[in-house]
């Protein structure tokens, strides 16, 4: 276990599409020699893809009609109640 | 779509209430996908994606007009989830039962949605995993990873949403990401 922190740090640069020129060469040289910081840039981009792979839920069908019968009323004394 | 949008607001500001509702329509699954990860519970999820929405149209004229519209109803959703969840201790995983429905918890609930039966299955435990994981994430954490990665938000718009500087955000993506690189890796 012989993680390099600097490199970690241009790890997340890189993952926020935020990595100066320099650190991003740097980070690819450093990862050509480094199988630990290489199996480490691996899992994050892993756990990354992992949580992306779930963004497909639907609100329920009867959502908006749900909402709508919740809007306070134009009057303001018959404020609705659920 | 920024036009549009911009367009049924005014018409909600002269009173049409029907107007709402396409702009309903059009964000819900997004408000609602942010409460649910937020909370890891359905029924609760569905509870404040609504008041986020009822929220929004109370308070529609202190919307900046120059503002993105999303970013203003995220802003409110995500509030309703933090606020939620400092509330209460964190007791909603997916073994809970969600209350009113006998022996229904939330696995059952999200099998019924998703469509095809047998090659579902497997990515259905993986997202349950997944799902699991995003909920033993602090909140700060949590939120960041869930407008970042999930809605697919930038970081300036993450900081807007949170009213928190660029910098604390990305403090906080980090963070978040280190966690979910250690709980996710034996995957």
């Amino acid at each position: 276990m012989n993680y390099h922190e600097e490199i970690i740090d241009y790890m997340h640069d890189y993952l926020d599409e935020d990595i100066k020129p320099e650190h991003k060469e740097a980070l690819r040289d450093h990862l050509h020699t480094c199988a630990e910081c290489r199996d480490y840039f691996h899992e994050m981009k892993k756990a990354v893809a992992l949580v992306q792979s779930t963004s497909h839920i639907k609100a329920p069908d009867d959502f908006t009609s749900r909402v709508m019968a919740q809007l306070p009323k134009e009057t303001k004394t018959t404020g609705a109640k659920r | 779509m920024d036009a549009l949008i911009k367009e049924r607001i005014n018409q909600v500001l002269k009173g049409d209430h029907n107007a709402f509702g396409e702009i309903v329509e059009l964000y819900k699954d997004k408000v609602f996908q942010i409460c649910f990860r937020m909370l890891g519970n359905r029924q609760e999820a569905e509870d404040l994606a609504q008041e986020a929405f009822v929220r929004a149209f109370v308070n529609i004229r202190s919307f900046n007009i120059q503002m993105k519209f999303s970013t203003w109803l995220y802003r409110i959703a995500t509030n309703l989830c933090i606020d939620r969840l400092r509330k209460k201790k964190p007791d909603y995983y997916l073994d809970a039962e969600v209350s009113g429905t006998e022996g229904l918890n939330m696995y059952s609930q999200i099998a019924s949605d998703m469509a095809k039966p047998e090659d579902e299955v497997e990515s259905l435990e993986l997202q349950e995993t997944i799902q699991v994981e995003i909920m033993k994430l602090p909140e700060k954490y949590r939120s960041v990873i869930v407008l970042k990665y999930i809605e697919e938000l930038s970081l300036k718009e993450i900081s807007e949403i949170l009213d928190l500087p660029v910098g604390t955000v990305k403090t906080r993506i980090h963070r978040g990401r280190e966690a979910l690189r250690k709980q996710l890796r034996h995957l």
